[in-house]
């Protein structure tokens, strides 16, 4: 009977230390370089931006985000735990440290950046979008208003869902939302001839209609619904790894400013050793500055990143460039000087 | 001593008990204030901004998420009744062909039964919906007089609208359980001796009127139990609606932890729910059953 | 010849008996060949298979990397090979006395081929996926979920009103909620419930999550077991002088599992099925990869062939798993004939 209840005591004392202890406030930081591997949130079901190729990878800009933050802090784009998340998942994922950071094309949102909203901060926005809509050409439908009354295919819980509402609400038209829990079935259900139309964000569709049989007959409205600045995201109480997350984005915008690219890096870096009159290219690649140390990095982050996934501009030819499998013009996502809005502040 | 050991050993499980309890609530309380999610039920009645498309009673964008959740709730009962319905009458045909005669129809039964107990449900539904009912393109009415109108956005019959989630989550549900129904059917008859099939040839009576009016009031009693927990299980898996767009409680609690980020709440809600379901689905069956027993009293 | 005559006057008997039965034969039949007739018309001319032959290595291993794996190739070849035996090898009798030890050596061996370590590179269950992940929710979550299922019916049968009400509780609440339920409080809400620090694997949450679920359903099962045994039985026992534990562990628990093993191995095969649910909650088994494969732009778009191809993939193990079961309960019916 003793042994049963010192059992017991022991367990108890056990498991309450269990609870109590750990309760560190390092940063996640620390915790991804000593694990020597970054977990990363992808949706591994979005054509262009992630998903699973025929060998087991995954691909697509989402995924190039991961690796350049894996090669910035730890050193090796290939040390990356890709997690596929639904999109009811990921929030809870971020909070409980399920995942080190969210590259999962997550729009930027005053509800989802705050303390009393899903507590998160987000990194610089990496691809500019807008929601809008995708009509057979032969339904001959043009704008908004010719879909009242008719059902449009919608992902649930996303804020594409929030946005159609709003958009409907506020021109006070009728409308049956048709509401599938990912892509790949709004979708079957609008190839299917369930909806008139099928809603998300305007790079989605492009990603959807480039592999329909018959591209052509398919027509992206117009109206844009919504700005839908896409952005990786972490935990919001953890300043560290939110400013080294936020510095890499802007390092690769940086680079295809300056026009480093993944080729001529080593010879950048180079130039920069051997000219010390180029002081702005030596603070950028890590030569002097100590840039990299302030942010918990190590100071030539920006070349281990460039050397691994080329920069901005690399990325998105890569993966939505004129020649790659989902075409998707630059718009709003080329350089400022170019007509986008992409603009680093400057590596001081 | 006997007696004391046993408190001792109850009172120490207690303890074992309920200490984890509350370690995984100190634990749960931790997370909560470290994440900053907190524990509210508040959030409830602000408004849901999310619109469904099937309301069996009015609703809103601006109407509160409670009220959301109680569409979802009656969007669940609705199928889970009717498919319920359907399911019964299906399986119950089934198990008829399989114990029948027709040796054709045995066998065709029997393969109806082991393919769809084979495969598992959620591809099944997703194959009715996409293929079954979507596959039916929407040039391709088959229309009577406007009365009855079938097409891939549903069925409309005389004014009443069946949207195709609600069919395809409908038929996927209802041909699932038969399968499982029929069996329970098939026990139920072979359960009745065999004397009584003989009883009531050697009278004359015909065999589907021996089966309905001799053989199925006895294999009732048999037969009530079986059909309950297949109901239960029923009413479980119509949560995987989710798969095919139906707005059922699940469905909606999925849409509301995303856009609030409550997902402990959505969850003790989602328990509680599907509690009050199966209490109405065991309380009716009692009853039911308490029916049919006085009925045969009455015999 | 006269055998033929027999069959027909048979066919016609079973078959054309009167005009309602007639009438629902020929019925039956042109129901049938056009069924058929459009599937095959469906299956050879207009279906696009490329969306599963070039991405076969997916369905079968996920995202196994490439060179590795033979590792997980090999289990389920072994795993089928086993099947095979069992059901219809030669009877060789030291083979078949060891046949028990066989099945459960494949458990580590399936373990070790997969998370490597001693002699080969290690692999993370981020790489799990495909057939793979699925037999392995199946297989680790039955097993966990036999002991913890006898323990809950043998506290539901106590004797001890606390242990038996808490028992029933769980096993009652966990019935009445449904599955997908309990996979989404593992998938998302036990890491609140984990002190800080602490994770526990996605893989092994939802193998977590069914034990929890399929084990209130398997005491159930092993309840019904334990009720059917004759309380002489237990009189007889005691009367030689055998303790309350030596009376579970050698009267009830083997009778038990006897009667109970037709409703077990049907819980093993819907759980089998069941984890196809993990699709939903983002795990890329059998279901979860066809899903993926469905967002690559090369295959958008061909849902139907992927429907059709995994139906077929489930329908298979399950029909194997089925024979086995049936294989199972004959041996287990041999064997107590021969007490």
């Amino acid at each position: 009977m003793r042994r049963l209840v010192s059992g017991i005591v022991g367990l108890a004392a056990l498991l309450a230390g269990c609870a109590t202890t750990n309760q560190d406030n390092s940063s996640r930081l620390n915790l991804i370089k000593n694990r020597n591997e970054l977990i990363c949130g992808v949706s591994g079901k979005i054509p262009g931006f992630s998903f699973l190729k025929s060998d087991g990878s995954y691909q697509g800009l989402d995924v190039d985000i991961c690796k350049a933050f894996a090669a910035a802090i730890i050193g090796d784009s290939g040390k990356i735990q890709y997690r596929p998340l639904t999109a009811a998942e990921r929030f809870t994922a971020i909070k409980t440290g399920e995942i080190d950071l969210l590259s999962r094309n997550t729009t930027f949102t005053l509800s989802r950046d705050s303390t009393g909203g899903n507590g998160l901060t987000f990194a610089p926005v990496v691809f500019h979008d807008g929601q809008g809509l995708m009509v057979k050409k032969e339904s001959k439908i043009s704008s908004l208003q010719d879909l009242a009354n008719k059902s449009i295919c919608v992902g649930s819980g996303t804020t594409t869902e929030q946005n159609i509402n709003d958009a409907f609400e506020s021109a006070s038209l009728p409308y049956t939302p048709i509401k599938y829990q990912d892509l790949n079935q709004v979708v079957a259900g609008y190839l299917q001839g369930r909806c008139s139309a099928m809603t998300s964000d305007r790079s989605q569709l492009a990603a959807a209609r480039s592999g329909f049989k018959n591209p052509k007959e398919h027509i992206i409205l117009d109206d844009v619904l919504s700005k839908e600045p896409l952005a990786p995201a972490s935990d919001g109480q953890d300043q560290k790894l939110a400013d080294a997350m936020r510095w890499v984005v802007f390092s690769l915008i940086s680079a295809e400013e300056q026009g480093i690219t993944k080729s001529n890096i080593d010879e950048k870096v180079k130039i920069a050793k051997n000219n010390p009159q180029l002081k702005p290219l030596r603070r950028f690649l890590g030569v002097d500055g100590g840039l990299g140390e302030k942010i918990g990095l190590s100071n030539d982050f920006v070349v281990k990143v460039i050397s691994s996934t080329g920069n901005y501009g690399e990325i998105y030819e890569r993966h939505l460039g004129e020649n790659s499998e989902v075409p998707i013009p630059r718009g709003l996502n080329e350089l400022y000087n170019k007509g986008g809005v992409h603009i680093s502040p400057p590596f001081n | 001593m006997k007696i004391n050991q046993k408190i001792f050993l109850q009172f120490g499980i207690c303890i074992i008990f309920f200490g984890l309890i509350g370690i995984l609530i100190n634990n749960l309380t931790i997370n909560l204030i470290r994440t900053g999610l907190g524990f509210n039920f508040s959030w409830l009645f602000k408004p849901a901004s999310f619109a469904l498309a099937e309301h069996p009673l009015p609703y809103t964008s601006s109407d509160s998420y409670a009220w959301a959740l109680f569409i979802g709730w009656l969007n669940s009962l609705k199928v889970i009744v009717s498919s319920l319905i359907l399911a019964t009458l299906l399986g119950t045909l089934i198990g008829f062909a399989r114990t029948g005669k027709n040796s054709l129809l045995g066998l065709i039964s029997a393969g109806y039964i082991t393919t769809i107990r084979q495969t598992p449900l959620l591809l099944q539904l997703m194959f009715w919906y996409f293929v079954g009912f979507l596959g039916l393109k929407d040039n391709m009415f088959i229309q009577i007089k406007n009365i009855f109108n079938i097409s891939n956005q549903g069925i409309e019959f005389s004014g009443l609208i069946f949207s195709s989630e609600f069919l395809a989550l409908l038929l996927g549900l209802s041909i699932f359980t038969s399968a499982y129904i029929a069996e329970v059917i098939r026990g139920g008859i072979l359960s009745v001796g065999r004397g009584q099939w003989e009883a009531f040839r050697s009278l004359g009576l015909s065999e589907r009127k021996g089966l309905i009016r001799i053989i199925l009031p006895q294999a009732l009693p048999a037969i009530i139990p079986g059909l309950t927990s297949q109901y239960l299980n029923l009413a479980k898996n119509s949560t995987l609606a989710i798969a095919v767009g139906y707005s059922d409680i699940y469905a909606i609690n999925d849409t509301i932890i995303n856009q609030t980020g409550r997902a402990i709440e959505c969850f003790i809600i989602l328990l509680v729910s599907f509690l009050l379901l199966n209490l109405l689905i065991t309380n009716t069956m009692e009853i039911i059953n308490r029916l049919i027993l006085k009925s045969r009293k009455n015999i | 010849m006269n055998s033929i005559i027999v069959f027909i006057k048979n066919l016609k008997k079973t078959l054309f008996p009167n005009l309602f039965n007639t009438i629902i034969t020929l019925l039956i039949t042109l129901f049938i060949s056009v069924v058929c007739f459009n599937t095959f018309a469906w299956l050879i001319f207009k279906a696009n298979w490329k969306v599963v032959i070039s991405n076969l290595p997916l369905y079968a291993f996920g995202s196994f990397p490439l060179n590795e794996q033979w590792r997980p190739a090999s289990w389920i070849i072994s795993l089928l090979l086993l099947s095979i035996f069992t059901i219809c090898g030669p009877e060789w009798k030291w083979l078949r006395k060891n046949l028990l030890i066989l099945w459960v050596g494949t458990i580590p061996l399936g373990l070790y081929l997969l998370y490597g370590g001693l002699g080969l590179s290690p692999i993370m269950s981020r790489h799990w996926g495909g057939l793979t992940l699925t037999i392995l929710l199946t297989v680790f979550s039955s097993l966990l979920s036999l002991p913890f299922g006898i323990v809950l019916a043998l506290c539901r049968q106590s004797s001890l009103p606390l242990i038996q009400k808490l028992s029933s509780i769980y096993i009652d609440v966990m019935r009445a909620i449904p599955l997908i339920a309990v996979l989404f409080f593992g998938q998302l809400l036990i890491p609140l419930f984990l002190p800080v620090g602490i994770e526990i694997d996605r893989v092994w949450r939802a193998i977590f999550a069914f034990t929890l679920f399929v084990s209130a359903y398997i005491a159930e099962d092993i309840r019904g077991g334990l009720q059917s045994i004759p309380n002489t039985q237990i009189e007889a026992a005691n009367s030689i002088g055998l303790n309350q534990y030596q009376i579970i562990q050698f009267i009830l628990i083997p009778q038990a599992l006897r009667i109970a093993l037709p409703a077990l191995t049907n819980q093993s095969i819907g759980l089998f099925q069941n984890t196809s649910l993990m699709a939903i909650l983002g795990l890329v088994e059998l279901l979860g990869v066809g899903r993926s494969i469905l967002a690559n732009p090369e295959f958008i778009g061909q849902y139907i062939e992927v429907y059709v191809w995994l139906a077929c993939v489930y329908w298979i193990v399950c029909t194997i798993m089925a024979v086995l079961a049936r294989h199972l309960e004959q041996r287990m019916t041999i064997n107590q004939a021969n007490f």
